[in-house]
C-alpha cells in the first residue's frame, strides 16, 4: 500500500457530490467555509462526454452504477438469502442522480410532513411526522427552484400548496401524447398540468435551452438545458475558491476521536492510496443506501454498532418509491410518437391526498411519460422475438403512452439497509443488503392508482391497456429514489438525526441526503432533498460553524 | 490510473460493410447471424441480418475495446480502473455464454432435425430457438390474454443473462443502436419503426439533431387545462 501525504484539515468535509452534497457545498462555500468534497465516481464534463447514445447510456453502465463495481443484494425478509440485484442503481459520480434524471421537480405537500398526525398508528408501519413542516421548507424550495432552474406553469395545479415565488421558466411544449393525456383528463374532470421539471425553457443564468434531441431520461445532457448539480451548483461552489473537489475517491470509513466525535474520513484515491482527511464537520451525502452503509461500516469502540447508531435505527425504515404504471397501446391513425419530449408529458395531483373511500392512505402524483428510445422502449408482455416482436415495434412504437406514479410507500422498521455477510464491492467491503417487503397499504394504493391510470388511458382512446401492479409486494428498485435509513426526529431513542439533520450521538456529523426522510412523501424526492440540504447548510453556516470555530 | 473523465478515444467507428471477425469463428458467426435473423426477421422491411446485428455482437464480445463509443462517435473510449475490470469480467462471461450457446443451438438442431442450426429452414430454426427459450414462440399482440405483468426498468443490463435472453437483447441493440457500434447499418432499424435518429452522435451534442418539430407546435395551455380558464376542474 502506498501512502499519500496527509492533507490539511478543513472546515467541512462532504462525502458524495450529488444532489444534496453539491447543494451543501454551494451554500457553505458561498458562506465562506473551506470545503473538501469527496466523490467516489468520476467528474465528467457534459459538453465533452454526453450525447444521444442509447446503448452507452441505457444498456451499459456509463452513468448507471455498475453492479459489478457497486453490487447490491436484495431479499424480502430475514429468512431469505439476499441475491445480487441491480436495485436503485443511482449514478455514483459528481452530480449523482441529477446527471441522468428526467428532472421531475414537484413540491411535496403539507400532508407529507405529518403522516402520523393525520393517520395515527397504522399496523405494520412506522409512520412518523417530520420534525419540520412544509412552511419550514417552503423558502428553500423556492431557493432551489430559482438557483437550479425549473420549468412549470403558474396556476395550472388546482391542488398546489403555497408558493412564495412563481416558476422561473415556462414548461416545455406539450408532446402529442401529452395533448392526448390533457384531453382525456378534461373528459374525466381531472386537473392535469405540466409537472414541474428541472430544465430551463428560456435563457436562464447563462444557460440556453438547446437540447431538443429527446435523448433525455437516463442520458447526460450535453447542452446545459437540464438542471443538474454537475452543471450548476458544483461550478458555482468552485467559483468561490472555497471548494476542493476530489473525484474517484472512495470513502471507506468515518473516523472518530476519543470523544466519539467525527474526526474525518479515510478514503482510497484513484491510484489506490489510502488517505485520511480530517475536518471540523463531516456531512454524509451519499444517498440513503450508501450513507447508511458507510455509517454501519464505521464501527469503533465508541460506536460499536455503527456510527451514531445508539438507537439501533441506522438503516431502518427504508423506502424506495417503486414505479408503477399502465401502458396504453393505440390503434388509431394519429401518431402519439414515442420519442420526442423531455420524458414527462403532464400529470396530476388530484389523487395525492388520502381519501379513505379508496381503501388506503396516501396517494400519488401521476405522470404521463415517454415510452422511450427504440432499443429500450417497452411494454410489459411485449413479444420478445420473431415477427410478432417486429410487428409490435412497427405498430406501437409511435402509438403508445404510459401513465405512472412513484409509490408513496409506508415506512416499515424491518425494511432496511445493512451489510451483506458475503457479497463484497470492488474495494472488498461488504455490499449494501436491502431487506424490503411492501406494506399492505402500498399494494392497495398501487392497485387503485394503476386502475385509475388505466381509466385515463381508456378515455384517451387506448385500444389495449396493460397494468403493472405491485402484486407480490416485491419491489424491483426501478427508481433511484431512496429515503429513510437515517431518520430525523426529536427523540434520540427513535431517530438518528435531529431536525437539522445532525446526528443525535455525534454533534459534528450530518446526513443531508434522502436518508433523513421520516416518510417517503408521494413526490419525486430530489427537490425536497436539495431544499432540505440547503436549509441545513444554512443552519451549519450560521450556527454550527461558528461554534466550531470558537472551540 | 487514468481518470474516467480523461479516457482516451481510440479506434474508429465500425465499418458497416465489414464482415471482419473479431471474436466469432466462421461457424459461430454464421450461426449467430442465422439466429439473429429469426429474432428480428426480414420481411417487407429489413431485419437483423441487413442491419448487421451479428457484426455488432461480434465486436461487443471481442473485449473491452468497443464497450463505450466516444460521445461524438469518433472512436471508442479506452477504459481503465475498476469499471474496466468489471467489463473485462462481464465480457468474459458473455463470451462463454455465446460459445456454449452456439453449441446448444447445434445440439438442439441435430437432435431434432439431424443437422447444424445453420442448415435448417426458418421454421426449424424457430423450433430450436423456441425450445431453447423455454417458452412458446411469441404470438402477436392481442387485445386479451395477458398474464401477470412484471415491471420494467429504465436500464436493461445484460449481466448474467442466459444465452437466449442475451441473444434477444443484443439483436435488438444491433438493430436499433447507434451505427457506430456496428449494427443498424444504414440506420435501417430506425426507419422500420419511424424513429428519425441522428446522422451521427456528434449531431446530438451541438443542436444539429432536433425533434422539436414532433412536439405540438401551436398550443395554448388554456386550451389544454380547464383550470387555467377558471373552469371547475373537479
Amino acid at each position: 500500500m502506498e501512502y499519500a501525504r496527509k492533507p490539511d484539515p478543513v472546515d467541512v468535509l462532504i462525502v458524495g457530490m450529488g444532489a444534496s452534497g453539491a447543494t451543501a457545498a454551494k451554500v457553505l462555500c458561498e458562506a465562506g467555509l473551506k470545503v473538501v468534497g469527496l466523490e467516489r465516481g468520476p467528474w465528467l464534463r457534459p459538453r465533452e462526454h454526453f450525447s444521444g447514445d442509447e446503448i452507452k447510456f441505457l444498456n451499459r453502465t456509463y452513468l448507471w452504477s455498475d453492479p459489478r463495481v457497486n453490487p447490491r443484494t436484495v431479499r424480502m425478509d430475514e429468512t431469505e438469502t439476499a441475491v445480487p440485484t441491480p436495485f436503485s442503481m443511482v449514478p455514483q459520480m459528481v452530480g449523482g442522480g441529477t446527471v441522468h434524471w428526467a428532472g421531475w421537480l414537484p413540491r411535496p405537500r403539507p400532508s407529507d410532513f405529518m403522516m402520523r398526525t393525520l393517520h395515527g398508528d397504522v399496523e405494520g408501519a412506522s409512520l412518523a411526522d417530520w420534525p419540520i413542516t412544509y412552511d419550514d421548507l417552503e423558502p428553500y424550495l423556492s431557493k432551489v427552484e430559482w438557483a437550479f432552474g425549473c420549468a412549470g406553469l403558474d396556476g395550472a395545479d388546482a391542488y398546489e400548496p403555497y408558493r412564495s415565488t412563481p416558476y422561473p421558466t415556462p414548461p416545455a411544449p406539450p408532446t402529442r401524447a401529452g395533448r392526448r393525456f390533457y384531453s382525456a383528463c378534461e373528459k374525466l374532470g381531472i386537473n392535469a398540468m405540466p409537472i414541474p421539471q428541472a430544465l430551463i425553457t428560456k435563457p436562464f443564468r447563462g444557460r440556453t435551452p438547446s437540447n431538443w434531441t429527446s435523448f433525455w431520461n437516463g442520458y447526460g445532457d450535453p447542452s446545459g438545458m437540464r438542471s443538474s448539480t454537475l452543471d450548476t451548483f458544483v461550478p458555482e461552489a468552485l467559483a468561490t475558491g472555497n471548494l476542493e473537489l476530489r473525484a474517484e475517491c472512495y470513502v471507506r470509513e468515518v473516523t472518530v476521536g476519543p470523544d466519539g466525535r467525527a474526526r474525518g474520513v479515510v478514503y482510497l484515491d484513484a491510484d489506490g492510496r489510502e488517505i485520511e482527511q480530517e475536518a471540523s464537520l463531516v456531512l454524509l451525502c451519499l444517498g440513503a443506501v450508501e450513507s447508511a452503509r458507510l455509517m454501519l461500516l464505521s464501527t469503533s469502540r465508541q460506536h460499536p454498532d455503527g456510527l451514531a447508531n445508539s438507537s439501533g435505527q441506522v438503516g431502518r425504515n427504508a423506502t424506495f418509491h417503486e414505479y408503477l404504471f399502465a401502458v396504453g397501446l393505440f390503434n388509431d391513425s394519429e401518431p402519439l410518437y414515442g420519442f420526442p419530449g423531455n420524458y414527462i408529458s403532464g400529470g396530476s395531483f388530484q389523487f395525492y391526498e388520502t381519501d379513505y373511500d379508496r381503501g388506503h392512505i396516501g396517494g400519488a402524483l401521476i405522470g404521463a411519460s415517454h415510452v422511450g428510445q427504440p432499443i429500450n422502449w417497452n411494454f410489459p408482455g411485449r413479444p420478445s422475438w420473431g415477427s410478432a416482436a417486429k410487428d409490435a415495434d412497427r405498430d406501437f412504437y409511435n402509438h403508445a403512452m404510459k401513465i405512472g406514479h412513484t409509490l408513496h410507500d409506508m415506512p416499515v422498521e424491518s425494511n432496511r439497509v445493512d451489510l451483506d455477510p458475503v457479497v463484497k464491492d470492488a474495494w472488498g467491503l461488504p455490499a449494501a443488503r436491502i431487506t424490503h417487503q411492501a406494506h399492505p397499504n402500498d399494494i392497495r394504493l398501487a392497485k387503485w392508482q394503476v386502475d385509475k391510470n388505466v381509466e385515463i388511458l381508456e378515455a384517451a382512446g387506448a385500444w389495449k391497456t396493460i397494468p403493472v401492479y405491485l402484486e407480490r409486494g416485491r419491489a424491483s428498485g426501478n427508481t433511484c429514489h431512496q429515503h429513510g435509513t437515517v431518520r430525523m426526529g426529536n427523540d434520540p431513542a427513535k431517530t438518528v438525526l435531529d431536525k437539522w439533520c445532525r446526528a443525535h450521538d455525534v454533534d459534528n456529523l450530518y446526513v443531508l441526503d434522502g436518508a433523513s426522510f421520516p416518510t417517503a412523501t408521494g413526490v419525486n424526492p430530489t427537490l425536497t432533498i436539495m431544499a432540505n440540504a440547503w436549509r441545513c447548510a444554512d443552519y451549519i453556516s450560521q450556527v454550527h460553524a461558528k461554534e466550531g470555530a470558537q472551540r | 490510473m487514468t481518470s474516467m473523465a480523461d479516457w482516451p478515444v481510440v479506434g474508429v467507428p465500425a465499418d458497416p460493410g465489414s464482415d471482419e471477425r473479431l471474436f466469432f469463428d466462421d461457424h459461430e458467426w454464421d450461426t449467430i447471424e442465422a439466429a439473429c435473423a429469426r429474432i428480428i426477421p426480414t420481411d417487407h422491411d429489413p431485419g437483423a441480418r441487413e442491419a448487421g446485428a451479428v457484426r455488432f455482437i461480434d465486436r461487443y464480445l471481442s473485449g473491452i475495446d468497443y464497450v463505450y463509443a466516444a460521445a461524438d462517435g469518433s472512436g471508442f473510449l479506452r477504459m481503465s480502473g475498476k469499471l474496466a475490470d468489471a467489463w473485462r469480467a462481464r465480457i468474459a462471461d458473455l463470451q462463454a455464454t455465446y460459445r456454449q450457446g452456439v453449441r446448444d443451438l447445434d445440439a438442439g438442431a441435430r437432435e431434432r432435425f439431424g443437422s447444424d442450426f445453420v442448415s435448417l429452414s426458418d421454421t426449424d430454426r424457430d423450433a430450436v430457438l423456441e425450445q431453447l427459450s423455454g417458452a412458446p414462440k411469441p404470438a402477436p399482440v392481442a387485445l386479451t390474454g395477458d398474464g401477470g405483468n412484471p415491471t420494467i426498468q429504465v436500464y436493461a443490463f445484460d449481466d448474467g443473462l442466459a444465452f437466449f435472453d442475451a441473444l434477444v437483447a443484443h439483436t435488438r441493440q444491433g438493430f436499433y443502436g447507434d451505427p457506430v457500434y456496428g449494427g443498424n447499418a444504414g440506420r435501417v432499424g430506425w426507419r422500420v419503426i419511424g424513429f428519425p435518429g441522428p446522422e451521427s452522435l456528434k449531431d446530438t451534442m451541438d443542436g444539429t439533431y432536433s425533434v422539436r418539430g414532433y412536439y405540438v407546435q401551436d398550443y395554448d395551455w388554456r386550451d389544454l387545462i380547464p383550470h387555467l380558464r377558471g373552469a371547475d376542474a373537479s
